[in-house]
């Protein structure tokens, strides 16, 4: 409501400036980016408010602990972390600020974001940059992943720097499912000798829309052709595909697909109680954690599909009118060195997944990385990475999510 | 009967009638917070589900998003769900209420600890409730377990479906255990000080249980009653939570479509969440209207409601 009303102010104040000057064309937007020595002394004494979602006690305590006190001592930045419950709500704020002609000294020096809000912005053209290439950490970014170099099939292009990334994974009982199905091909045929012990959570839901996602994969026999152009023949097709196996699969499902869980959490809950033999999660380390917090039975463990999973880079982005630029991509560098990134994979700070490849990182460094204690159920860095699919265009996520509400779950 | 009712409610027409200028002094600050907040956000929930999208300054107002709910196959399927649950769990928690109240009438009059123990079912969250449902009557529930355990099943698949089932059982589990406390806390306020005069007076009469609850008792409690389904009612069909916990993928209850559309990635869809939720604030408010209107009539019959 609060929001609302200043959109309207700010509206009426678009309205009548636009009324005063005739005339009045938005002022040519500042493209000059810092080179990395300009920025280094200029972020001296500068403030960064970095926007995110606050809604992790392990985030805000990484980003207010270690990052804060870190970039004091080393560049002289204070870093304020501004926590907001969806960046969407900042990035319609840059949009009105675009349209009111606010176009310096913008509040927001740096916000945590990706896919569907990278997509808006870039569109939009909100952003700062392309700033990633001037970073000397981004040697240690493997950009030929598909992954990192799209973000939900928007190319990157500089204007985002990788902070880390996530991947789903397949959970399973050990001590139940001696050998799990270990592909998409195999799962289906399980779950059809094995009626009743599968499910997943009703997209839109996060996770269970990534599920939808593999089977389109699977449906499609291929992952590439969604991440360039493709025609929305072939798209309705490979569709059409999707949701056909989904509605066979329905009267093996739990409770014959007649409902579904509406979380992850529920389906995790269903797992340990033993309803059903498989879960699975958009975040790798998520089961050991589980396990740790005595959800899960120590059995428990993960795997990634032969033909992989899909996984995704969350990145850090420079809004065009932001007031702290250097020391926002003084930040955003930070974020990538190996310290940073090590501090924040360990399972007791965050547990994320790491941004930069292992395999670029001098061997003391990589050392480190291999030697990181990850929980019980956790894969290593190289068999996740090796099995990495990158998500397809947002515009596929939304379709497939309302095809799913239609066709498989409303049975037309 | 004016001593009676002057706790339940204040007579139709006062005596000592307050001047329209005082009144407005009095009343003022509350109204004008709840016409600024309330009203003002109705006002932009309508603007928004007419078409007024934030950021796209070209938008064409207009009824289009109201017109492609009420025309949605699942409309009347929602509708018809979400009012079953409110009219279902409304009638079973006023019938156990009233029997609970009068059942609890006579110690509750002299004894404070009845109605401290009342309250505490009213302080815990309706997502509390839901959430206990949960584990006690899933399939994997605490229930299911204690039988197969004991052997009244054989498995603890074997629990009938109480929870995400067709027929909204859980959900209904939660409100009737959720607002009996709340009804017969209503109901025991206003039977408090009716006293056992009346009572007694009818039984000197030689009238029967059912004649003294029927004309002594039900015309009494009936306004409390009457308001307390109404809260019921309104509360039970505006809720999204329990519904949206325990109910199933498909058909959704009212609430938790609108919320559906509202949160949807997609922002075109926000407009005709709006829309469902206004629709839901009309009907609400269109029952209350014409239950305070057939009050107004039977009142006006004569009846001693």
């Amino acid at each position: 409501m609060k929001n609302t009303c200043r959109f309207f102010t700010r509206y009426l104040f678009v309205l009548l400036t636009f009324l005063a000057f005739p005339a009045f064309c938005p002022a040519e937007v500042q493209t000059r980016v810092h080179s990395w020595e300009e920025a280094v002394k200029a972020a001296r004494g500068q403030t960064v408010d970095w926007y995110m979602w606050g809604g992790s006690p392990a985030v805000n305590q990484y980003v207010n602990g270690y990052l804060a006190t870190e970039l004091k001592k080393e560049y002289g930045i204070t870093l304020r972390q501004i926590p907001v419950k969806d960046i969407a709500e900042v990035v319609s704020k840059l949009v009105v600020e675009k349209q009111a002609g606010k176009d310096s000294d913008g509040s927001v020096d740096l916000m945590w974001i990706n896919g569907e809000n990278f997509r808006t912005c870039k569109q939009q053209e909100l952003l700062y940059g392309p700033f990633a290439d001037k970073l000397p950490n981004q040697h240690l970014v493997d950009w030929a992943n598909p992954s990192v170099k799209n973000d939900f099939g928007t190319p990157v292009e500089g204007l985002e720097s990788p902070w880390g990334s996530a991947q789903m994974v397949m959970i399973h009982d050990s001590a139940r499912t001696l050998e799990p199905p270990r592909s998409i091909e195999a799962l289906l045929a399980w779950i059809k000798t094995n009626p009743g012990r599968f499910t997943y959570p009703a997209p839109p839901d996060f996770t269970g829309s990534a599920f939808v996602r593999h089977i389109f994969y699977h449906a499609a026999g291929s992952v590439d052709t969604w991440q360039g152009e493709y025609s929305q023949a072939t798209f309705t097709k490979a569709a059409e595909a999707t949701y056909t196996i989904l509605r066979d699969l329905k009267k093996s499902l739990w409770r014959q697909g007649e409902t579904y869980p509406e979380s992850p959490v529920r389906m995790n809950a269903l797992f340990a109680d033993g309803e059903i033999d498989f879960s699975f999660s958009y975040h790798q380390g998520e089961a050991s954690r589980n396990i740790l917090d005595g959800l899960f039975p120590t059995t428990v463990r993960t795997f990634v599909f032969d033909e992989g999973t899909i996984g995704n880079t969350h990145f850090v982005a420079i809004p065009y009118n932001a007031k702290d630029t250097a020391a926002a991509m003084v930040v955003a560098n930070f974020l990538l060195s190996p310290a940073a990134q090590l501090h924040k994979a360990s399972p007791q700070v965050w547990g994320d997944f790491p941004a930069i490849a292992a395999a670029r990182l001098p061997s003391p460094w990589q050392e480190n990385f291999a030697t990181l204690p990850r929980g019980p159920a956790t894969l290593d860095d190289a068999e996740l990475q090796a099995h990495q699919l990158p998500e397809p265009p947002s515009k596929i996520l939304v379709e497939l999510e309302k095809g799913w509400i239609e066709h498989v779950l409303k049975n037309r | 009967m004016p001593r009676l009712q002057s706790s339940a409610m204040p007579p139709a027409g006062t005596r000592r009638r307050t001047s329209a200028r005082r009144l407005l002094v009095l009343l003022g600050p509350a109204l004008a917070i709840i016409l600024l907040l309330f009203g003002g956000g109705l006002l932009l929930g309508l603007l928004q589900a007419l078409g007024q999208v934030p950021s796209q300054t070209l938008s064409t107002i207009g009824g289009q998003h109201f017109l492609h709910v009420l025309q949605d196959a699942d409309f009347t399927k929602s509708l018809t769900l979400t009012l079953y649950i409110a009219i279902t769990s409304t009638v079973i928690a006023a019938c156990i209420s009233v029997v609970l109240a009068l059942g609890l009438m006579r110690w509750a009059a002299n004894s404070r600890a009845i109605n401290f123990l009342l309250q505490i079912p009213l302080t815990v969250p309706h997502l509390v409730i839901a959430l206990s449902v949960i584990l006690l009557l899933t399939p994997s529930g605490l229930f299911s377990r204690l039988f197969s355990y004991l052997s009244i099943i054989s498995t603890p698949a074997d629990f009938p479906l109480l929870v995400n089932d067709g027929w909204a059982i859980g959900i209904l589990i939660v409100y009737v255990w959720k607002e009996v406390p709340f009804i017969t806390f209503m109901l025991l306020s206003v039977l408090k000080n009716m006293g056992v005069e009346l009572l007694e007076a009818g039984s000197t009469l030689n009238a029967s249980r059912g004649q003294r609850f029927f004309y002594i008792i039900l015309p009494i409690i009936a306004p409390s009653l009457g308001a307390a389904c109404l809260i019921v009612f309104a509360f039970t069909f505006g809720a999204f939570e329990v519904p949206y916990l325990l109910g199933r993928t498909y058909p959704l209850a009212l609430p938790v479509w609108a919320y559906k559309n509202y949160s949807d990635i997609d922002l075109l869809a926000r407009p005709e969440g709006i829309a469902i939720g206004l629709i839901i604030a009309a009907i609400v408010i269109l029952a209350i209207i014409s239950s305070q209107l057939l009050l107004h009539f039977g009142r006006k019959r004569g009846l001693s409601i």
